[in-house]
């Protein structure tokens, strides 16, 4: 807080500023008003350090959500090892072999790899994370394409023998991005585990489990999104009293602030949803103590510009802490820290095609905001990522390296919340968290997250975000170096080949269909049919009831290895199938 | 003899597009953009939403009409979705019917795309301008093409197919 006698001549001296030293520098560039922009005490004249920004690790945690990172994890920390950070970079491709084979051969290159105890961080294929078989027609070309091919617990035994010994079940932690089929993997997880002689209890994980965020962007939804959160509340309250160690779900802003929505739209998206997440525990009669420490938070994703991006994550902390402690009156600061493993990128949207060597730039920046927001200096995908799906490892390489260059030279991560104090970052972070109360409150007004999307109103509002921003772009307003300025005859047009090849095996990603086919057909085969269509009637005739937890169900449809799609449509049969709005 | 079937596209009359997101991929802000911006240059665009089969595509193009199918694609299936519905198009008698592409596609998959019945693959860095001008040109191709095959002239033959990006 500053005092009133300084803040009225800091004004005087400003406006003297403008009027003198600033004027003659306009006149002399003939310039109408000044192209940049400068900040004073002026700007944060309200600001009160502990009660807007506080010691990291304490209420309102705008510094950071812990007093410090904890010890160095080592040069393996960007793929996980005994930090924070415990899964594996986002892996999965073909068939279950395919993905065993792979987290197998990455174990085999060590600290290098996948260190023992780091958990997978599976990648799905669309028609498992859209509850649809491999023999499903609508199936067709996806099998195995965006992750790895999943339609009955065979397939999980199979890509969890790459999990064994030192890296059992209960010494990992697991990642899947899975949303509307989320208990069906989880109960796998589980029947898995049982087979082992692992006890639930002892499973660490986070699946994804997000579905909301998946009606505004990413479109892997299934059902309307009452049934759908109905889901999410028996995961919930399923783990909160059988799992404890399984973090729920990881509540993700980064596909809609991908697929176009601004910054401050992303923060009030997702904390709407997250609310809508906690109020569904609280009518479930949790105490919110008790479940809210199990939420995760995914990325928000970015943009370049940093320093807005380093007040977002500033923001975010702020604004979940307050959500918590004032709103729904949690008393454990564990439930007011907003945990995610990642601070501010510059987004994936931001790496372009065009001259694909510039994202290594781009990447820098990505690991100084990182640094800089309390992150690990983590420089995103390669920058050969916007060429295809999958990468180089000669690509990962130089974004590791970058990212240790940034810790180890630069020393970017020794001081937390390093900007703090900062006359433009303050006043940059209370914007964006006024500016996205504002959304909040109309998304408030509106009944909340889930009766905004039911509306359309945020799948517009995205739309309308990308499109404006696609406009921006094409009139030259926003420029993209190399793509939409700086080109010509005389730029030169910086390409590069693959020097080591594709980790993913083109031969066998082309044959992933087939032999998955293969698979499911001699599960179906050798399973007990009649066990099978038991599972399924007693799982649909719970469905119909709504207060009726469906995870016990599911589980034993799974150990009889129904697939995903049987137990889906037995669901759909139930809830019904979402129907997108026109644009 | 060719068929000439179809819609001709006569001067100042809007051009029809139908965007579609074949298979299971949900990333449509591409396809939106696309939606957005060709509605905004005058042509008529019926977006299909995501999810939908080359089957209920190629439906959706012969009862709407269109010029021009634009599909969209991030999950990698493009090598199967999109010539599918050339192919269903072209089942129906409406291989007029403009097939153009966009999405994340590996430069490698273009050429064999091309050959497969897909026009032009517009993909990061595309602009609406760029695509919107590609279709009327093409069009206006097509038409003179038809005009020439149905005045009995020779030289239909002799357009050659057009090059984009």
């Amino acid at each position: 807080m500053f005092r009133r006698e300084k803040l009225d001549e800091i004004e005087k001296r400003k406006k003297a500023w403008e009027e003198t030293t600033l004027k003659r520098s306009l006149e002399r560039f003939g310039l109408e008003k000044s192209p940049t922009s400068f900040c004073s005490p002026l700007d944060i004249k309200e600001h009160d350090f502990l009660g807007r920004v506080g010691f990291p690790g304490e209420y309102p945690f705008t510094a950071d959500v812990y007093p410090t990172p904890g010890p160095d994890t080592g040069p393996d920390f960007l793929s996980g090892g005994t930090g924070l950070v415990r899964a594996s970079n986002y892996t999965g491709f073909g068939t279950p072999e395919d993905t065993r084979d792979f987290y197998q051969y990455m174990k085999s290159l060590g600290r290098q790899g996948l260190a023992p105890g780091v958990g997978p961080n599976l990648a799905f294929d669309l028609p498992t994370q859209c509850g649809y078989d491999s023999d499903d027609p609508i199936a067709r070309g996806e099998v195995g394409k965006t992750g790895v091919a999943v339609d009955t617990l065979r397939d999980f035994e199979v890509i969890y023998e790459a999990f064994t010994g030192n890296s059992e079940l209960d010494r990992i932690a697991s990642n899947w991005t899975i949303n509307a089929p989320c208990n069906v993997i989880l109960s796998m997880y589980m029947a898995l585990a049982e087979k082992r002689g692992v006890p639930i209890e002892k499973l660490r994980g986070t699946p994804q489990n997000d579905i909301l965020k998946e009606f505004a962007a990413r479109g892997t939804y299934i059902f309307p999104p009452r049934p759908s959160i109905r889901m999410v509340r028996d995961s919930i309250t399923f783990c909160t009293r059988h799992l404890p160690n399984m973090n729920t779900i990881s509540i993700s802003g980064y596909h809609m602030r991908e697929a176009g929505a601004t910054g401050e739209q992303v923060l009030a998206f997702t904390f709407s949803d997250a609310m809508a997440y906690v109020q569904l525990g609280m009518d479930a009669g949790l105490d919110v103590d008790a479940f809210v420490p199990r939420f995760t938070f995914l990325t928000f994703s970015g943009s370049m510009e940093i320093l807005k991006e380093i007040a977002l994550q500033r923001a975010a902390r702020r604004m979940w802490a307050k959500i918590m402690r004032e709103r729904f009156r949690a008393k454990n600061p564990r439930s007011w820290i907003m945990r995610a493993a990642q601070r501010a990128t510059v987004g994936e949207y931001s790496k372009t095609r065009h001259r694909p060597l510039n994202n290594l730039t781009r990447a820098v920046l990505e690991g100084v905001a990182s640094a800089l927001s309390g992150g690990t200096g983590y420089t995103g995908y390669p920058y050969d990522e916007p060429l295809g799906l999958g990468h180089s490892l000669e690509g990962w390489q130089l974004n590791i390296d970058a990212a240790r260059i940034i810790r180890y030279e630069a020393r970017l991560c020794d001081v937390v919340d390093p900007l703090a104090g900062s006359y433009y970052i303050e006043a940059l972070t209370d914007e964006i968290e006024n500016k996205a109360w504002e959304i909040i409150d109309k998304i408030d007004a509106m009944g909340g997250a889930v009766a905004a999307i039911e509306s359309g109103y945020i799948q517009r509002e995205i739309a309308r975000s990308a499109y404006q921003h696609q406009r921006e772009v094409e009139k030259g307003e926003r420029v993209i170096v190399g793509v939409n300025r700086f080109v010509g005859e005389n730029e030169l047009d910086v390409t590069t080949t693959r020097l080591v090849p594709h980790p993913y095996d083109p031969v066998k990603r082309d044959m992933a269909e087939e032999r998955q086919l293969a698979n499911l057909k001699l599960v179906k085969v050798r399973r007990n049919g009649k066990a099978v269509l038991k599972t399924l009637k007693e799982l649909r005739e719970a469905a119909r009831k709504e207060d009726v937890n469906l995870i016990p169900y599911i589980f034993e449809a799974v150990k009889e290895y129904a697939t995903i799609g049987e137990i889906c449509n037995e669901l759909r049969g139930v809830f019904g199938e979402y129907e997108p709005f026109a644009l | 003899m060719v068929k000439v079937e179809g819609r001709k596209v006569a001067k100042g009359q809007r051009i029809r597009v139908l965007m579609a997101k074949p298979g299971l991929d949900g990333h449509d802000r591409g396809a939106k953009i696309m939606t957005l911006g060709l509605r905004d240059t005058g042509f008529e665009v019926i977006y299909t939403g995501i999810r939908q089969t080359p089957e209920k595509i190629a439906r959706a193009a012969i009862q709407e009409d269109v010029d021009v199918v634009g599909l969209s694609c991030l999950s990698g299936a493009h090598n199967y979705l999109f010539p599918r519905v050339v192919e269903l198009l072209k089942e129906n008698d409406r291989g007029d019917v403009l097939v153009i592409g966009g999405g994340l596609i590996p430069p490698e998959d273009v050429k064999p795309l091309k050959a497969r019945g897909i026009s032009a693959i517009f993909t990061y860095g595309a602009t609406i301008g760029e695509v919107s001008d590609y279709i009327k040109k093409e069009l206006r191709t097509r038409r003179t093409r038809r005009e020439q095959l149905h005045s009995g002239a020779k030289g239909g033959r002799g357009v050659s197919k057009r090059k984009a990006g």
